[in-house]
């Protein structure tokens, strides 16, 4: 159809409608020139030459313009009365109506046949950048390649600018964007708020009043979470165009999205696998250490055992007093490797408790069966209510911390001076508390007692160690659901540390009938 | 007239551990045999009467649950398994399976010995077996199904004895939980450890000096309980 409001006079309108009368003018030279020789009826009809044209080439108007220029041409210069626009013989009417017919089918069918050919040139260009752009997000491996190849893409098919801003921690604000110093104020905003979660994005283009250009604002997201925001600048354009852009742009924002979520699982499958193997290889060290160190440890303390038996030894004093040198120091040396072994698992695996009903006491005893040796120096008090409830917790874990914490009150404290352990009930936990008469804690020594490697700094020179018992055995008591502190009067005036332990009320506590 | 001596058996793959075990365990008049991995113990055991086995926990060829249950298939030998810390679900398991005790390493031998001597004393002596048995202020005559302490008698209500009987018929020797539960109060309650805890506080009471520090009826820890025979 006709569609006169399709009309337009700018520049790229103008030049086809010149060409076109220019070769209306050029047909009927031609049809002059030509005309009187070869005695033609119907000269309307060599005007179809630039309708055809101008049908294929440029569109509807200057078919249109070209029919009527044809059209007025042959009333004027072929048509008796020659000269004149009138046309007065029926049959020259009629000529110029069948003109004017013909002269509108063909131009349609032309015009419909330019029109497929753009379209599928138009695809053609269109599968082509997303062939292209597939084929950059398929060899994508970061997050940054993927939004270069959006950038390219989006503004290949739009032919605006496109800007990107990263979503997420340490974003920067867009008017600190290098890519787009000069981005209209409200936009800005826009993706601030995108940016700070307050708004989720807009589906509708943004307009600018100031300077009339209509942005699209779109989110690239992973997972839910917004990981870019592309801004496009798409000019002044009709809402039909914006409609079709915004189609395209959505499409391959998709696609990157994807691709996107492809990528991330990949790299979180290669994060697990380098994970993986480096747990192993921690277990296996472990492994290798405790088994390499621990045997040779064992056969020497083995072999002080049965030396301090051996008759030659035992009846001489001095000897005796050498095995129990090789002894003492082979045990602690053990000890050490012991807190390596624990601290290394627990910050690896992590601890596993294995909770169960215990005796309180029955910890403390196990507590002060290890560190017997270790203890003779000191006098050891242990004032145990009889009555304490039963504590649910990893008995063989809590022994361990508890024997840190008692052989720490013996390493800092004199030897000769108590070392008090309180075990009592408060609500529902137990309380241990262990009381030494050794330095106190100064400063924030209280709190940092007990962080990994930690040692304070009066006792580094005095006293050996490696800083790790303490931290270790506050992971075993915390794995129990225990808690841990440690408390002091002040410079000199000994150190209390208490555990305490979670001793919940038992349903099944007095069932046990007789 | 000295007894033939007693024969060990020590199956551990390292020569350093079965030297000073060698050492050890021939001072006390043990005579000693040495079996490097599980396959060689096995058939060291079958080859010659042995009355105790040594088994290291970590043998290159098979672990130590296969090599007690392989053992334990034909034979009553007691089996003292060498175990290391921080592994109570597994030493649970080779006594379930039959293992009479376990020491951690390192350990001393004096330590060795004792566990060794309470597992042989279940098995020598005269096979009608000694009905009485001591635990230092504390007599068990299990054929009269008497308890004494300091010769005085003491009141038990028949789950206690039931509680002491089973762990004075391996005493000296580790009893696991599990098992106690099983023997006190049928294989329905052998979950139920706070029964046990509260049971094993009550005979306390009854039989300890200081009940909040045990030294006849000693705990292991995450493991059982044990009937201390050689108290100082």
């Amino acid at each position: 159809m006709l569609d006169l409001a399709r009309l337009k006079w700018d520049g790229a309108h103008v030049a086809p409608i010149a060409v076109s009368l220019l070769i209306v003018a050029a047909v009927t030279a031609l049809l002059f020139v030509a005309g009187p020789l070869l005695d033609l009826d119907h000269a309307a009809f060599g005007y179809l030459i630039p309708v055809l044209i101008a049908a294929t080439r440029w569109g509807v108007t200057p078919a249109i313009i070209s029919g009527l220029a044809g059209l007025a041409a042959s009333a004027f210069f072929f048509y008796p009365p020659i000269y004149d626009i009138r046309v007065t013989n029926p049959a020259h009417i009629a000529d110029l109506i069948l003109f004017v017919v013909v002269a509108v089918v063909t131009g349609q069918l032309a015009n419909s046949v330019r029109e497929h050919v753009n379209a599928a040139r138009q695809r053609e260009e269109e599968m082509q950048a997303l062939y292209f752009f597939s084929r950059r997000l398929a060899v994508a491996s970061s997050p940054a390649d993927i939004h270069a190849a959006i950038q390219d893409h989006v503004s290949a098919i739009t032919g605006c600018r496109v800007a990107l801003f990263a979503a997420g921690a340490g974003h920067s604000p867009p008017e600190t964007s290098p890519q787009w110093p000069h981005m209209p104020k409200p936009i800005q905003r826009a993706i601030v708020d995108i940016l700070d979660g307050t708004s989720n994005g807009h589906e509708a283009p943004l307009f600018d009043r100031k300077t009339g250009a209509s942005w699209l604002i779109r989110t690239l997201s992973q997972r839910n979470a917004p990981v870019g925001i592309k801004a496009i600048e798409l000019g002044r354009v009709s809402r039909q165009s914006i409609d079709a852009i915004r189609r395209r742009v959505d499409t391959a924002l998709a696609e990157a999205t994807a691709t996107l979520e492809r990528i991330d699982v990949a790299h979180a499958l290669g994060e697990a696998r380098v994970r993986s193997e480096a747990e192993t290889l921690r277990e296996a060290l472990i492994g290798s250490v405790s088994h390499e160190l621990r045997t040779p440890l064992a056969s020497i303390l083995g072999s002080t055992s049965v030396l301090s038996q051996a008759p030659g030894v035992a009846q001489d004093a001095r000897l005796a007093s050498l095995v129990e040198v090789i002894r003492d120091e082979t045990e602690r040396l053990s000890n050490d490797i012991q807190n390596l072994l624990d601290a290394s698992r627990i910050s690896s695996a992590g601890v596993h408790a294995h909770l169960a009903w215990t005796e309180p006491p029955d910890i403390v005893n196990a507590a002060l069966a290890r560190l017997h040796r270790r203890l003779e120096a000191h006098r050891i008090e242990p004032l145990l209510a009889g009555d304490l409830p039963l504590v649910r917790v990893d008995a063989v874990l809590i022994e361990q911390a508890l024997s840190q914490i008692i052989d720490n009150a013996a390493k800092y404290s004199p030897p000769g001076s108590t070392i008090i352990i309180a075990a009592r009930a408060v609500d529902a936990t137990v309380e241990i508390a262990v009381s030494d008469e050794g330095p106190g804690l100064i400063g924030d020594e209280a709190t940092r007692l007990f962080e990994r490697f930690y040692r304070g700094p009066r006792h580094q020179a005095a006293v050996k160690g490696s800083g790790l018992g303490l931290w270790i055995a506050r992971a075993f008591i915390v794995a129990s659901g225990g808690q841990l502190e440690a408390a002091s009067k002040g410079a000199g005036e000994g150190t209390t540390v208490t555990v305490r332990l979670p001793a919940p009320s038992a349903d099944a506590s007095e069932n046990g009938d007789a | 007239m000295r007894k033939p001596a007693l024969v060990v058996l020590v199956v551990d793959d390292e020569v350093q551990i079965r030297r000073f075990l060698r050492a050890g365990f021939e001072l006390q008049d043990f005579a000693v045999q040495e079996a490097a991995t599980g396959a060689e113990g096995i058939r060291a055991a079958t080859l010659k009467p042995i009355d105790l086995v040594i088994v290291d926990l970590e043998l290159p060829d098979m672990d130590g649950a296969e090599i007690v249950e392989r053992l334990r298939a034909w034979s009553k030998v007691p089996i003292i398994v060498l175990s290391v810390r921080a592994s109570e679900e597994e030493k649970v398991r080779l006594l379930e399976l039959g293992a009479d005790d376990y020491v951690v390493k390192p350990f001393g031998m004096a330590e060795l010995l004792a566990r060794a001597r309470a597992a042989l004393r279940r098995q020598v002596p005269g096979q009608q077996g000694d009905p009485i048995v001591r635990a230092g202020p504390l007599t068990i005559d299990l054929a009269t199904r008497t308890v004494s302490l300091d010769g005085r008698p003491v009141g038990l209500s028949p789950k206690e004895y039931r509680l002491l009987q089973v762990l004075a018929q391996h005493a000296g020797n580790v009893v696991t939980h599990v098992h106690l539960l099983r023997e006190v109060w049928g294989r329905a309650h052998s979950d139920d450890a706070h029964y046990l805890r509260i049971f094993v506080r009550k005979l306390r009471q009854k039989i300890e000096k200081d009940p909040t520090q045990p030294r006849i009826l000693t705990t292991e820890l995450g493991v059982g309980y044990r009937l201390s025979v050689d108290i100082g």
